[in-house]
């Protein structure tokens, strides 16, 4: 890839891409079902997760060594060497979408002048028996032409465009690009190539120097991933300080692990944004996690490899200037480096899921109504998303909320003036008022004003998780104020309002 | 910040003496401000030491704020401490919840503490004093309660990081040279009877007490929370039987000022 001049180069902007929209394979969601993950609402398509994308990658991986992979779901590589190799791009793009297929995955193969068009094909053509498209070379822009502008991404220019009465790509296209330019702007010369079926911009001619990787080896080889986790994030913040250093920044991170048996794995990431400290370890994580077979999503702290790894080495691919990066000006709860840094130190310390960050979530009981996400993890893996607070959740606890929510509810007993418990009957009678309260075998106190109860049965449908509880609110005379649940006879404490 | 700023600086020239006298006396009370100590804090958290709180918790602490390099110890865990880093959260500040596993996001986000800015970390380990430092050099605040009572040379590294770093430690239980120490010293729950209604908020009578400069004890009813969750001073003409706490449950001779 000399120069810039995209019209010579038109073979070899042949990309294909794979996209997977979610899992179907009935044996994938069994697997997943019986790891006990956690729990899924009934129905809800779980988007596919970067760790189990990584099988996918891996099988294509098989016709081309150096893909990119874009998010996980969607991943391209340049198709001109592996096509002549496998006896032309139909051919291959079958090969591809065979195996991801192989794997239990949906799919969509799509192949088309350079990677805006690629990603389309694959789109449309999911669903279809072989999931291929291929749009010839030279045929980008006609397949482009009559596809609405909103496709673009962009919703303001679009919005802008369709009311200047401008609605397909192909009369987008037809505007002289200099014209665009003046009148939309930069997004707008960038949409405006893409429209002309040519790349957002032209392709990075500089060439990653050699001495802008870092590299770290281990002596001996460690077994202990968190440890490699720990040595990718100063790597990361080395190899930034170099780039930072030239003026440049990078979308796109090549990480190459080795281990001591000689096996290697090497991935491209890219990212939408620049690629911070934090983004590169995360990314190195998931590689080991979804490399390492027989290992479950989600558990990734004592992981031990069949073999240690010896060398970690981080090359940054696709070089932009750096043009920095602008943050709201008010709202935006940044994570500041200070406190970036002191969590990553004290995950180094604990362990990866020992920092969290708490979002609130919707629910019933005050454990369902916030959810813990570890420091540094994005929101990307839909299944670890909160289910949404702005619902109505009949049945919820009436504000205002118990200030002490225990993680794992409190034995307790409730029992009436002559001593025996207090039971709670299929109609929501009681058996006696509650005069005593005691929590976890302390001493117990008496009771000065009690609610109750507050029946809910939850999941009905759901023979595994179906339950039905009977909630109070007990005051006891030390001023103490506590939310009590009675399920299957046993009375819990669920949280204190101190 | 609902920080009062009555319209009365700068005074016209002909303003007479007994104002004079009497803005005098405001200021020095802190009922009122001058403009310049109001922008300091408001806002982006300001370089001052001293980290702003809730409107209901100013009368309660020396200066009316948390100051920088302190240590607050608020009793066992309970609404009292997520409200104290409310404030300075609020402006700005990032908090560390450190060994509370029981920490309620949901009654924290209705005091005024935005989960957005908090950090968790549930188990701090048999090594905890360093790992509370390691907190203390990325966050404005600390809130911790402390697996066991540190040993007194644990306890002067842990005060001389905290000074390092301009940073203030909220203790959930005690602490042996706390420049503040608050208690509730009695508490009454409202809206709730014998089988019927439910809980709608709690009385609590708050007593402070300081070293140095404030030796004089303070104390406050608070809504704690409030039905909405928040937490808000009560008027002393609204409170049962105005200053002198006289509920069932007192935990603790009330020492009022």
């Amino acid at each position: 890839m000399t120069g810039g001049d995209l019209a010579g180069g038109a073979r070899d902007r042949r990309v294909l891409a794979v996209r997977c929209p979610a899992w179907h394979s009935p044996s994938l969601l069994a697997r997943q079902a019986g790891q006990a993950a956690a729990p899924r609402a009934p129905g809800a398509p779980g988007a596919l997760g970067a760790r189990e994308f990584e099988q996918v990658v891996s099988a294509v991986q098989e016709f081309c060594p150096r893909i990119e992979v874009l998010r996980p779901g969607l991943c391209a590589f340049g198709v001109r060497g592996p096509a002549k190799y496998f006896g032309g791009e139909a051919e291959l793009a079958r090969k591809v979408a065979g195996a991801v297929t192989r794997l239990g995955y949906d799919c969509g193969v799509g192949v088309a002048d350079g990677m805006f068009a690629a990603l389309l094909v694959s789109r449309d053509s999911q669903g279809e028996e072989p999931p291929v498209r291929i749009v010839p070379s030279g045929g980008t822009p006609a397949f482009l032409a009559p596809r609405a502008v909103t496709i673009l991404g962009e919703p303001d220019l679009a919005d802008l465009l369709i009311r200047l009465g401008i609605r397909t790509l192909g009369e987008f296209a037809a505007v002289p690009a200099a014209e665009a330019g003046n009148r939309f702007g930069a997004h707008g010369l960038l949409a405006h190539r893409l429209a002309r079926g040519l790349d957002p911009r032209p392709l990075a001619t500089r060439p990653p120097t050699p001495d802008l990787a870092v590299q770290i080896e281990f002596d001996p080889p460690v077994e202990q991933s968190e440890r490699v986790v720990f040595a990718a994030k100063s790597m990361a913040s080395q190899m930034h300080a170099q780039l930072a250093a030239g003026g440049l920044a990078c979308v796109r991170v090549q990480i190459q692990v080795v281990c001591d048996n000689g096996e290697e794995i090497t991935r491209l990431w890219r990212h939408d944004g620049l690629l911070s400290e934090l983004a590169v370890a995360e990314r190195v994580r998931w590689q080991l996690d979804g490399w390492r077979p027989g290992r479950g999503p989600g558990e990734h702290d004592d992981g031990v490899t069949a073999s240690g790894i010896s060398l970690l080495r981080l090359v940054p691919d696709q070089l932009v200037a750096d043009q920095g990066r602008q943050l709201g000006l008010w709202g935006d709860a940044v994570v500041s480096d200070r406190v970036a840094r002191a969590a990553v130190r004290v995950q180094a310390m604990l362990g990866h899921d020992a920092v969290t960050q708490a979002a609130l979530a919707g629910g019933r009981s005050p454990a369902d109504q916030a959810v813990f996400i570890p420091f540094g993890d994005t929101d990307e893996s839909a299944a670890r998303r909160p289910r949404p607070a702005d619902r109505p959740w009949p049945g919820r606890i009436p504000p205002p909320a118990p200030a002490t929510v225990y993680p794992v509810p409190r034995r307790a007993s409730v029992t009436d003036e002559s001593g025996s418990l207090v039971e709670v009957t299929g109609r929501g009678q009681l058996s006696g008022e509650p005069a005593k309260l005691s929590v976890g075998g302390e001493p117990s106190l008496a009771v000065t004003a009690w609610t109750g109860p507050w029946p809910v049965t939850e999941r009905w449908w759901d023979p595994e998780h179906a339950c039905r509880k009977a909630r109070f609110q007990l005051v006891t005379v030390d001023g103490g104020a506590w939310l009590a649940v009675v399920q299957d006879g046993r009375w819990l404490i669920e949280a204190s309002y101190d | 910040m609902g920080v009062a700023v009555a319209p009365v600086l700068p005074l016209p020239p002909n303003a007479g003496q007994a104002e004079r006298d009497e803005l005098t006396h405001l200021l020095a009370e802190g009922t009122v401000r001058s403009g310049r100590e109001v922008g300091a804090g408001s806002g982006a958290l300001p370089d001052a030491d001293l980290l702003p709180v809730l409107p209901a918790l100013r009368n309660l602490l020396p200066h009316g704020a948390l100051q920088r390099g302190s240590v607050v110890a608020a009793g066992d865990w309970n609404l009292l401490c997520a409200a104290l880093a409310a404030g300075p959260v609020a402006s700005g500040a990032w908090c560390a919840v450190a060994g509370i596993p029981e920490f309620g996001v949901v009654a924290a986000a209705d005091a005024g503490l935005d989960p957005a800015r908090v950090l968790l970390i549930p188990g701090l380990g048999p090594n905890w004093a360093q790992v509370v430092i390691s907190l203390l050099d990325g966050c404005d605040l600390v809130l911790l309660r402390p697996p066991d009572r540190p040993p007194p040379q644990a306890r002067r590294k842990l005060e001389a990081a905290i000074r390092r770093h301009g940073a203030v430690l909220v203790v959930a239980g005690d602490w042996d040279g706390a420049q503040v120490r608050l208690r509730i010293a009695a508490q009454e729950w409202a809206g709730i009877g014998q089988g019927h209604g439910r809980l709608r908020g709690r009385r609590a009578y708050v007593v402070a007490d300081g070293r140095g400069g404030w030796s004089r004890s303070q104390a406050r009813w608070l809504w704690l929370p409030d039905p909405e969750g928040a937490v808000t001073a009560i008027e002393p003409a609204l409170g049962s039987t105005a200053s002198e706490p006289a509920l069932t449950g007192i935990a603790g001779q009330a020492s009022t000022g």
